[in-house]
This record gives C-alpha cells, structure tokens and sequence, in this order.
C-alpha cells in the first residue's frame, strides 16, 4: 500500500528527513559576546597598504589604526594615533604630535613588543611604500596602489621625526584632501620592531599575514576562504571593543549569507539580494541600516568628438532620458537620482543646481538648433559587470536607448571585456560610455577631479575628455585652501559651471543596504563603504 | 601488473603536457590580465602597469612565459599567486582536504545508496519500486545543483534550523588548528566535545547536495548492469542449483555487475570536481573549486594554471586506479596478462 498523494508524499519525505536530522540537531544558542560577520570574500593579506579591494580592508580594520581616522559612521576627520595635528600657515608642512602609551598587540606570532607606537612607526610604514630600498619594500609583492594613486610620491617631499612623538610632514605644494588621504587604509601605521623580528626570524613575509597592530582588536587566525578569527585588545588606546571575539565568516555567496543571517550563523551581513534586503526588512529578528553610497554612476560624452563638442548636443542628450524609470526599474530602491558629481551627503554639495529636465521635445530642438541632423548613429558603452554604484549597466543602456529612439538618436550597445572596457574608454575610444566612481576618502576632491584637464589625457579617468579651464582653476584653487568652508564654495560654484556645461549624464547615487540581527546594537553605518566593529555589543 | 601500470602512467604524460598548455593559453585569450583586474576605475599609469607587467613576466612573449612556467614546474614549482602572493601549491594543499573530505562522503553517500538501490530496482524489475528509482535518478541526475543546495538550506536549516546554513564548524563554539585540514580528523583530534558532531551536521547538506548526482548515475548504471548480469546462464545456473537468491544475486551478479559501475565512479571524480565548484559556493566550503573561481575572476594565472593541472591529475589517476580496480573486483581480469 502506498499514497499517491504528491503533497502528502512530499510531506512525509520531508518529515522522515527532519527526524533523521533532528538526531544530530543540537540547540545552538549564540555564545555570549562573540560577534559573527558574514564576510563577501577573503582577504588578499592584511596590509592595507598593499590592498585594493574592500574586503582586504575589512580585514585589516580591526586591527590597525591611522594618524587621523574617520569618525565612525561619518566623513568627518578626528584624531587617531596623532592626537592633534597642526598645518603650518603656508600649507606646506604638517606636524603631528603622536599619542602616548599606545601598545602594539603582544603575543601574536611570538612577538612581545619592547617598546610603546612610536615616530619610527609611522616613519617605517610611509617608507616602505615611497622608498624602493626599503627592507620591505619588495616583501609580498611590493605594490602600494593607493601610495601611487593619491600621490604620495610626490606631494609628500620628506617626512621626518622631530622627536619620538612628533612627526613633521613637508609637502611639495599644499594639499588640503592631505589629511583626508592620511585617514584612508594604506596610511594604517605597522608595527617598525614586528617587521625587525620577522627579518631577523628570516620570515619577512609573515609581516603581512600575521599582523601585529594597534587596533581595538587583534589577530587569532586565518583560515583560508573559511574564517578570519580576532580578540579584544583589552590594552588598546582608545574606546575598547564591547565584544570578547570578533569571527568574520567569509561567505561569498550572496543566498547563503542571507540565510546564514536568518538562522543565527552571523550577526551582520553585507551585499544581499534586493529581494533578501526586503524579507530582511519584514523579519521581526533582523533589521536594516541604510546609507548613501559614496558613489556616482554616470554617462560620460566624448566631447572631443563630434557632435559631443557642442554643449547644446550634450543638454539635449541629458533632456532625452528618462532617468526617474531609470531609478525605478533598474535601481529598485538602491539608488537616488543624481543631480551632481558628488552625492548629497558630501560637504560641498551644491542642492541648488536643478537637474535638466526629461523632455524630449527640448531636446529635439536643441539638437536642431546645434545643427544635428537625425537620424544620427551614435555608440553607447556599458560595462559588462555589476559594479556597486551600478547594478545593471546593460539594463541601463537599452532603457537609455530607447529614449534615444524618440529623439531620432540610433545608438548601438557596445561592451567589452571589464579591464578592457576601462583601457579603451579611458583612452577616449568611445562616443559616449557609463561608467563610474567610489570615493576613496570622503574628500570632493577625491569626485571633481575626474572633470578636471590632468585626468582628461589619453588614458587618464576623465571619460568626457572634458576640460574646462575656469572649472579646472578652481578644483586647483580648492586643493590649496584648508579651510572647509571656502573649499565648500568653491565646490558649489564648480557644480553650476560643470551643469551647465554638461560633459556627462548624471544617473544616480546607490544607497548600501546592510543587515543584521536585532541583538546587534550600536553599529554605525560608514558612508566610505567600510565595515566597522568597535563598538558594536551584542545585547 | 606492473608494466601495465607503468605504461597508463606513462600515457598521462602527454595528458598533462596537453593540460598544462590549454590552461595556459585558455587563461591568457580571456581579455584582461592581473594587472588590469586590480585596478578597477581608478586606472594605472602607463610607467606603473609596464613595471607590474614585468614583475609578473607578462611583458616576455607567450612562448618564451610558458617554457619558463614548464621549466619551473618540472622543479616542483607551480609558481607564487599573484593575489596572495602565496605559493600556489601551499594553497592548493591548505585547501584540498576540504574538498577531498565533501567529494569523499558525497561518494561514500552515492556508492552506499546508488549500488543497492540500483540492484534492487534490477531485482525487482518493472515493480512500482523499480519505476520510482528510474523517475527519482532522473531527477537527481537533472537536479540544478544551486537550486537543489539552496532548497535544502532555506527548509532544513533555516526554516526548521535542524542543520547549520555553511561552513564546517560553527565558529562560535569551537576553535582548534587545522592538523590534517580534515575537519572530521581535526574536530576528533581536537578532544574539545561535541566538535565531531558539529562536523558532522556541517557536513550533511553539503553531502547530500554533492552526492545527489553520482548517485543517481550509479543507481542507474547499477540497476542495467545487473539487468544484463542477470540474464547471463551462470546465474540461471546458480538459481538451478538451489543457491539462495541473496547468495545468487550478492555474489554472482551483483560483483560482475559492478565493474561498469566503477568505471562510472571513477569517471564521476571529474563531475565531482565541477560540483564542488558550486557547491563549496553555496555551502561556505573553503575548499578548492571556489579557489579555482575566483583566480579565474582575478586573472591569477599561476593558481588557475597550477590549480587546474593537480585537479586534472588526481583526476587521472583516479581514473587509472580504478583500472587497476577490476582486478580485485573481477579476477577474470588481468591486467598485462
């Protein structure tokens, strides 16, 4: 005798499953102050220095801090291991006075620190990553991407110890985003006598995968693609960690995060699926924290080629799309329309610039009137990847073209391979490309300098090969002020020039969900993309 | 048997050479490199990608990189990966016990289900038992291995939280050194209680996922070889002779049966490999198919290249040990005799 029944047979295999399984269930209550992260990826290794990627920089947070740091969940500047700084009246010079009685993790590797953070630290990591003879210049792999690309190399001419708590920065030209850059990731300050031991040890290379740092947490293990261990540092300078353990579970796939979440397995994950974000939303245990990305994705015009070297052409092509379905159908909820380069939650942010209007008819005339006969072929690039200002480049494009069609513009869909697409876009190939930016340091210049003339050169990020000399005057203009609200207004004013000129078509600024458990309590969200844990309990 | 063994293993030679130069060139017609994946929007200057090109060998011809890659393999070195900058076989072995440990119970679960089940249904031929084993290994054989994982994970472990979601060891609770990287070894060797259970239900959801189609393909190929085993005179003969039918259907048919049966499984190492690809994603396996994936998103052409060449010969000779198999399962068969 059996059923036939499906459901009642589903049912019952299910059933059998469950009391098979319930054998080996065991109750499985979160331990007490241990908090779990459902990491995206695994590390590269734990200098940020040699870093590029978020998850790197995860990693490393919670053991290293910097001479200034972000305030958390904001990109406001406050004091780190430099407990004040003071910039000389000409800009050229910055002198931080270093924070005392600041311990260095004992015990990790077999390393017991001889002595407190000190000038030689900061000295020894800056060195490293500007000095090519440097003892660890070449260690795993030598490359210092951020070093290179914020400029170190040259805007920092000498820095040097006036004593073993001050340390004198001297620039080649003021830089007002310099303190900005000192709080980013590759300014973390290593450990001068761990790098000695190593050497000396003849283990160089463990110096980046067992650190030793000042952080509010320090090192346990690293399990390859499984699990990052830390402990409290129960010495550290500044507000202690609220946990006992910190344990990022690195769990790439985005499904599997989400039900790790719901079932207890972590306390916080990042990146889930839009449709996770929402069961996140309505589930009574979890809760979500949003965020303006610190991001813009834009539609960048060529206008060193024709018909994009007429401004009139590239305000008609802003007028012809509809960006509010853009926002509707492709972001979902993860994105506001943007007006402006920089996203509003940035000082300097202009809110009195009005955004062109979606209207066809102007733009019909305003191509008329540049002299623009139609139908006219243009190419319209998108990248093949997600990218985190950007969930669907393509989507994006076949919506932007057939806005196009309406106004007699035949745009033809071009992709290429990821780097590829950024070689030859940054070269100028295309007619009209997306693309986008994240900010690295919460500073607008970190944004306006991609409509600046340095990086409109072959090759350089500015896609629109725009370059404006009043509007690149002033982003020169601002590098050099320290004060922030002069910088500010010099910013609003660049905004109305860069509207009105309209090298690009702003789509939208995303908006970063991340979830956690209701246990979780105090964590603040960073507008830079990264993801904090001191101070953050388990209640 | 000897010079037999010898003459498959020389055969795998030009296997590998053939390996180890596809991988290389597949890897190098994908558009990008290293240097390019790394920099993401910010781009590079044209001084500082020349000098990362050649740090990395990449400025030299094609040609000219894969002798130096076959020369420095042919000295046991499969090169450093340039994400990590890690040697490449450190972290294939850090990795592999993981996957060998999923890949071996998955197996484990399809040979201890799929061979029974599959001589039952041959047994019972035509029966409603019968019918429903051929509809189920359908089934399992067609199952999307992402939708099956992630159907068991959403109902068992987070709806009813009979099974954890992922990974091999709740973190929470137990923390010891990998000895063996084996975790099912490790949580023993541990001495910390309940740790061995704890792999153990880590280890289930995974397994079954894994398991789902070599088992149906062994179910199925068991239950035709043991349909033609049974039509054979001998065991009409044994059946005349009065043996019992457990004696008959154990021992005559069932060991002759078998030897297509283990060709299958070791065919199905390969399969395994790609499953573990998937499912090692779904389930936080750190194991080596999610390692390959992601140097294939990096461009790490050292770990993909030397990752793909140990994957392929363990595969092979896997292949080779289960011709060595017949042997023992069937003494008719000699190799070299």
């Amino acid at each position: 005798m059996y059923r036939t029944n499906e459901t009642w047979g589903t049912r019952a295999t299910w059933g059998a499953f469950a009391i098979l399984c319930a054998g080996l269930a065991t109750a499985s209550p979160l331990a007490a102050k241990t908090l779990v992260y459902c990491s995206e990826g695994s590390p590269e290794n734990f200098t940020p220095a040699l870093n590029t990627t978020g998850t790197s920089f995860d990693a490393a947070r919670p053991l290293f801090d910097q001479l200034i740091e972000f305030k958390r969940g904001s990109t406001e500047l406050m004091p780190g291991l430099a407990e004040s700084y003071e910039v000389s009246a000409d800009g050229l010079a910055i002198t931080f006075k270093l924070r005392k009685n600041v311990k260095f993790h004992s015990g990790v590797n077999g390393f017991t620190p001889t002595r407190d953070f000190n000038a030689q630290d900061v000295i020894w990591s800056f060195e490293r990553q500007g000095k090519p003879d440097h003892p660890y210049a070449k260690v795993s792999g030598g490359k210092y991407d951020y070093y290179a690309d914020m400029k170190m190399a040259t805007l920092v001419k000498n820095l040097e110890a006036v004593d073993d708590y001050t340390v004198k920065m001297t620039l080649g030209e003021p830089s007002a985003p310099m303190l900005a850059n000192l709080a980013m990731d590759f300014a973390t300050i290593q450990s001068a006598e761990y790098a000695a031991f190593l050497s000396k040890a003849g283990k160089p290379e463990q110096f980046d995968q067992i650190p030793v740092g000042t952080g509010p947490f320090s090192f346990v293990a690293y399990q390859k693609d499984a699990v990052i261990r830390y402990k409290k540092n129960a010495d550290y300078w500044g507000e202690k960690a609220l946990v006992d353990d910190l344990v990022y579970a690195i769990t790439p796939d985005p499904t599997a995060r989400y039900s790790k979440l719901k079932a207890g397995e972590c306390h916080h994950a990042i990146a889930l699926r839009p449709a996770d974000i929402k069961e996140v939303g309505n589930d009574p245990a979890l809760k979500l924290s949003n965020q303006s990305g610190l991001n813009i994705a834009y539609w960048a015009f060529n206008t060193q080629k024709k018909p994009f070297d007429d401004k009139r052409v590239r305000q008609a092509f802003n007028m012809a799309i509809d960006k509010a379905a853009i926002i509707r159908d492709i972001y979902q909820g993860s994105g506001q329309a943007a007006k402006n380069l920089i996203p509003p939650t940035l000082w300097g942010y202009n809110d009195a610039v009005p955004d062109y209007p979606f209207d066809p008819e102007k733009a019909k005339a305003l191509l008329k009137e540049a002299g623009v006969t139609t139908p006219l072929e243009i190419d319209l690039w998108y990248m093949p990847v997600q990218r985190p200002y950007n969930p669907n480049a393509k989507g994006i494009a076949e919506m932007m073209q057939a806005d196009l069609d309406k106004i007699g513009i035949k745009a033809k869909l071009v992709t290429y391979e990821w780097g590829e697409y950024r070689k030859r876009a940054q070269q100028g190939e295309h007619t009209t490309a997306q693309l986008g930016w994240t900010g690295d340091n919460g500073d607008p210049d970190n944004f306006f300098f991609l409509r600046g003339c340095a990086a409109a050169r072959a090759g350089g990020q500015n896609l629109t090969k725009w370059c404006n000399k009043e509007y690149d005057e002033l982003l020169a203009q601002a590098q050099k002020l320290t004060k922030q609200e002069e910088r500010a207004e010099i910013y609003k004013k660049m905004q109305v020039i860069e509207k009105e000129e309209a090298p690009d078509f702003k789509i939208a600024h995303s908006i970063v969900y991340e979830s956690m458990r209701k246990e979780e309590d105090g964590y603040k969200q960073s507008p830079l993309g990264g993801h904090h844990f001191k101070g953050v309990d388990i209640k | 048997m000897l010079p037999y063994l010898l003459k498959r293993l020389a055969l795998t030679v030009p296997t590998f050479f053939a390996l180890m130069f596809l991988t290389f060139v597949a890897i190098r017609l994908v558009p990008g490199d290293p240097v390019e994946v790394r920099t993401g929007e910010r781009g590079i200057s044209a001084e500082r990608l020349a000098e990362f090109r050649h740090d990395l060998g990449l400025d030299q011809p094609v040609w000219k990189q894969f002798i130096d890659y076959v020369w420095r393999l042919l000295h046991g070195d499969f090169g450093t990966s340039v994400v990590t900058n890690d040697k490449v076989l450190h972290e294939f072995l850090t990795l592999f016990p993981a996957t060998v440990e999923l890949s071996l119970c998955a197996m484990l679960l399809a040979v201890a289900i799929g061979v029974p089940a599959g001589a039952f249904a041959a047994v019972k031929r035509g029966s409603w038992y019968d019918q429903t084993l051929m509809a189920l290994s359908v089934a399992g054989f067609s199952m999307p291995i992402f939708w099956w994982g992630l159907l068991l994970i959403m109902q068992v472990a987070v709806k009813w939280g009979l099974l954890p979601v992922g990974g091999r060891i709740d973190p929470i609770k137990y923390y010891f050194e990998a000895k063996t990287g084996f975790m099912l070894i490790d949580s023993l060797m541990s001495g910390q209680a309940g740790a061995f259970k704890d792999a153990v239900r880590h280890l289930i959801l995974p397994t079954i996922v894994l398991g789902t189609v070599p088992l149906a393909i062994i179910a199925r190929m068991t239950r035709s070889s043991m349909l033609e085993v049974l039509s054979e005179d001998y065991v009409r003969t044994a059946r005349a002779k009065g043996l019992a039918a457990s004696r008959v259907y154990g021992l005559h048919a069932l060991r002759n049966a078998l030897i297509p049966v283990i060709t299958v499984i070791g065919l199905s190492t390969g399969g395994l490999m790609a499953g573990a690809v998937l499912t090692e994603t779904i389930f936080s396996w750190p194991g080596i198919g999610k390692w390959l994936i992601e140097s294939i998103g990096r461009r790490d052409y050292p770990a993909l290249q030397g990752g793909v060449l140990l994957v392929s010969a363990i595969v092979i000779f896997v292949n080779v040990a289960v011709d060595l198999l017949y042997g023992v399962i069937n003494p008719r068969i000699r190799h070299g005799q």
